[in-house]
């Protein structure tokens, strides 16, 4: 999972950006349901490097690496559907066993690298083990916690082989983990378990040159300026149910300011038709959009995804008494703050954690005080507690659009008389203050998109106590030994419907202990140019699927 | 001789440089380790990612092994995923899976091409207006040269660079929008590809240039020696040209050599607004990911460009005022 941010800085943070966004009605007309074949694919990325190393990669599998690398497990993401995990490399999404502490999985047949050779379920052991050495961090490690020695291992190039991951034969795969865990199948689909054949593996060049098992292949890497994929002519589409493989060619043009890109599709002429933004659309370009009918019809808003939130450190102060939390879900100006950032466009007011997009959410609002609160019920709160003149601080990163939600959220506490000093200062250090062990601030705007779209992934990484601190995202500092409880046991469902209730019980008892306000479900708009087809974005990952996109025919 | 006898003071202003660089960076409370700890990061995890870079270490015993490097080379990490970066390393950046001697080797051409060619540009156009403001002092060629000067000197280079890709690059589609194409791939495209941010960064530097030049211009007309000059019945071309201009570009040669160093260090929002990765945009990329070794790099390299532009100054002075060279070699 990864805390987000607004429209703004996102442009900056590197290749989270290579994925895009959600689905549109204004699409679907022109799409002819993914015939379209060759063509070369543009993507306007103002990101500056790709990284093509699984372990080092953060990329969600409907993306960039997902072009070029196949995982055991991944996402089937289709427009106006909630995401499902699906087998790629595997038969089956794996088969639990001792409870849900062992997984299995076998590999389809015939499954080939671009070079030809077969690939093995001791690339997959490879390609997991290596995500453990400390040259190759920077990754998603959540098995790396799970798998029995996983704590200590320190990958194979020092460490030797991890003997939690059993390879029986070449087509199947046993991971032994030290707890039940339920959402394995998810974990399977993240890049580390792309297969990495290791008499191939360079560590310090795979990153530009990786071992392509999907539909393309890196054909050439300039760094901080373009990146060509080409065919891989060995993806055989038979036996992989996600990817379309549609153009010949996609070329990756790094570094690209996000306004001259987004006037680059607005303008749409030459072979800016075949390309789309990989970032969001800038509010300014949105206004102009909007005055534009040709571009109106190739923007594409995603459905209402990732969460923004008002945290309150649960250890500071006034902010230790849940009435006093509650208060604050009152005096919240929920719709000042949509409009500071961007209106209804931007996206929905949220009542909730578990967002929209992720299976088994549940709907509902332990504080209903309407689009602007409830200014009355907040201050009587504040009285029953004692408080007649708090005062708090929130810390907030300097840009102007973090700062206009600030000067929201200042108004709206203002109305109950809640005094708030807005103390700027500069993204990476309001991230390791938020995350750090000093965490000297009582309330602060964030938000988040899981990693994968389990329910999980929503609640366990921003409510667990053992995420408080050494930089985990439990920015409040909320700590519960029920809704841990409740976390540990959802967590070890190995049925998809029974953990789904649990998330949604923790979901709201969570609430009920008010250590966050939800403010916004966001929504994210992408451009494409007018012979770009199949261009989707779902609610979860509120990105485009790469995997699907294809070039009108000319 | 005189570039070699201030080698000792160049180097100490970049040991102070780098030292500086090194010492700020650590203030911050900002860790480097962090960010490439990946999610969810442990503490043991952060610890690990923290030794292999050798952001463990104190920060004077960083600074000494980044020193070291520059000579002997650096070394991180043990087994097959070991890193070595060869003398002259100037640091690893781990971001980039690359040495910063080559980040910067890989960049440079970018930003001198926009940089040379720009600076060549405005020379010309602000010498050039400035001059011919002086001579037709008060006329209607001054007032609009001094009209278009104010309004260079005061436009934001971030705005006039999108209003010309709006303006030349869509509504009228004549040049490319931005991306960088190698000189030795093709002088053409690479030239064409320029056009666009050369003019707008002449248009804005010619002005200051504009200015400069005519008031020096009208100052030195003024000097006795012009009068006598124009007395001994030269023409009034050679006057200008040969007494007047000459006098005139010392000042001018100054400025130029400070905005012509701190230009190769990294036009940094041509380089955004037009999509061009030079060392400006390597260095905005390195702030904004806590990339220690690349801010090094390119402060330090930057740092380098402008000391050696300011040798060269002083250089040009002794051939344009030859009483600057007499009076270093008599001593």
């Amino acid at each position: 999972m990864r805390r987000t941010r607004g429209f703004t800085a996102v442009a900056l943070s590197a290749m989270l950006l290579m994925a895009g966004c959600g689905a549109n009605a204004a699409d679907d007309s022109d799409d002819a349901g993914g015939a379209g074949k060759g063509g070369k694919l543009t993507v306007l990325s103002a990101s500056t490097d790709i990284n093509f190393d699984p372990a080092k990669s953060q990329n969600l599998a409907i993306t960039t690496l997902g072009l070029v690398l196949r995982r055991l497990t991944t996402w089937d993401i289709q427009p106006g559907k909630t995401a499902q995990v699906v087998p790629d490399l595997a038969t089956d999404t794996g088969t639990a066993s001792d409870d849900g502490k062992t997984w299995t999985f076998t590999l389809k047949d015939g499954l080939k690298y671009a070079d030809g050779t077969a690939i093995t379920t001791a690339d997959i052991k490879y390609g997991v083990e290596r995500s453990f050495a400390a040259e190759l961090s920077g990754g998603l490690g959540y098995h790396k916690g799970l798998l029995i020695g996983g704590d200590t291992y320190q990958g194979p190039y020092t460490g030797g082989d991890l003997a939690s991951i059993e390879t029986p034969d070449d087509k199947t795969i046993v991971f032994k983990l030290k707890a039940a865990y339920g959402d394995w199948p998810w974990i399977a689909s993240m890049p580390a378990f792309t297969p990495v054949p290791k008499a191939k593996d360079d560590p310090k060049a795979y990153s530009q040159n990786p071992v392509a098992s999907g539909p393309y292949q890196v054909s050439s890497y300039q760094q901080g300026t373009a990146v060509t994929l080409t065919r891989n002519p060995n993806w055989d589409a038979a036996t992989d149910s996600v990817r379309t493989g549609g153009p010949d060619e996609v070329v990756f043009q790094l570094g690209q300011d996000a306004t001259v890109a987004a006037q680059r599709l607005i303008a749409d002429s030459g072979d800016d038709r075949d390309a789309f933004g990989a970032g969001f659309v800038p509010p300014a370009q949105l206004a102009q959009i909007e005055q534009n009918a040709s571009a109106k019809q190739r923007l594409v808003t995603s459905d209402a995804g990732a969460l923004s939130y008002l945290a309150l450190n649960t250890r500071r102060g006034a902010l230790k008494d849940v009435k006093v939390r509650q208060a604050i879900q009152y005096a919240v100006d929920k719709s000042a703050y949509q409009v500071a950032t961007g209106g209804a466009a931007g996206g929905d007011l949220a009542t909730t954690l578990i967002t929209p997009g992720i299976p088994g959410r549940a709907e509902y609002d332990l504080y209903p005080a309407g689009e602007s609160g409830d200014v009355a019920k907040a201050k009587q709160l504040l009285a029953e507690a004692g408080q007649t003149a708090l005062s708090l601080t929130l810390l907030s990163e300097n840009d102007q659009q973090s700062l206009a939600e600030a000067q929201a959220i200042q108004q709206g506490l203002q109305r109950a008389g809640i005094t708030v000093t807005i103390k700027p200062a500069d993204e990476t250090t309001v991230t390791d203050t938020l995350t750090g062990d000093k965490p000297d601030f009582d309330i602060a705007v964030s938000s988040w998109q899981p990693d994968f779209p389990s329910a999980n992934g929503n609640i366990q990484p921003l409510f667990a106590t053992s995420e408080i601190g050494g930089g985990g995202y439990n920015i409040s500092r909320y700590s519960n030994a029920e809704v841990d409880r409740l976390i540990e046991q959802a967590l070890a469902t190995t049925d998809p419907a029974a953990a789904q209730a649990l998330w949604a019980q923790a979901d709201k008892r969570i609430l009920q202990d008010a250590p966050v306000v939800p403010l916004k479900y966001n929504k994210n708009s992408f451009l494409h140019g007018s012979n770009v087809q199949n261009f989707f974005v779902a609610a979860f990952p509120a990105y485009p699927n790469y995997l699907k996109v294809t070039l009108k025919n000319r | 001789m005189t570039a070699l006898k201030r080698l000792p003071g160049v180097l100490g202003t970049l040991v102070v440089i780098s030292l500086l660089t090194f010492a700020v960076f650590y203030l911050l409370p900002a860790d480097p380790a962090q960010l490439s700890c990946g999610r969810p990061c442990t503490p043991d995890r952060l610890a690990q990612a923290s030794a292999f870079m050798g952001y463990d270490k104190p920060w004077f015993q960083q600074y000494l092994d980044f020193l070291g490097g520059i000579v002997t080379g650096r070394h991180f990490g043990a087994g097959r995923a070991a890193v070595d970066c060869a003398a002259p390393c100037f640091g690893w950046s781990f971001r980039l899976n690359a040495p910063v001697t080559r980040l910067l080797l890989d960049r440079a051409p970018v930003t001198f091409s926009i940089a040379g060619g720009a600076a060549l540009l405005w020379l010309v156009i602000g010498v050039g207006a400035g001059v011919l403001a002086a001579v037709r002092r008060g006329t209607a060629i001054d007032r609009s040269a001094m009209l278009l000067s104010t309004v260079g000197v005061s436009a934001p280079s971030y705005l006039v660079g999108l209003l010309g890709i709006l303006l030349f690059g869509f509504t009228l589609d004549m040049v490319p929008v931005g991306g960088y194409i190698p000189l030795a791939e093709s002088p053409v495209d690479w030239a064409w590809h320029l056009i666009l941010p050369w003019t707008v960064l002449a248009l804005l530097n010619a002005a200051v240039y504009a200015r400069l030049t005519r008031g020096q211009m009208i100052e030195v007309l003024g000097e006795d020696y012009i009068r006598t000059a124009r007395a001994k019945g030269l023409r009034e071309r050679r006057v200008i040209g040969r007494h007047g201009l000459r006098n005139v570009l010392i000042p001018v040669v100054t400025v130029f050599g400070l905005d012509l160093g701190t230009l190769l260090g990294g036009a940094v929002i041509t380089e955004r607004v037009f999509s061009m990765q030079g060392l400006g945009a390597l260095l905005i990329d390195a702030v904004g990911t806590v990339d220690l070794p690349v801010i090094v790099g390119v402060t330090l390299f930057s740092a380098l460009l402008v000391i050696v532009a300011n040798v060269l100054v002083d250089l040009v002075y002794s051939v344009l005022d030859p009483r600057v060279g007499k009076e270093t070699t008599s001593r």
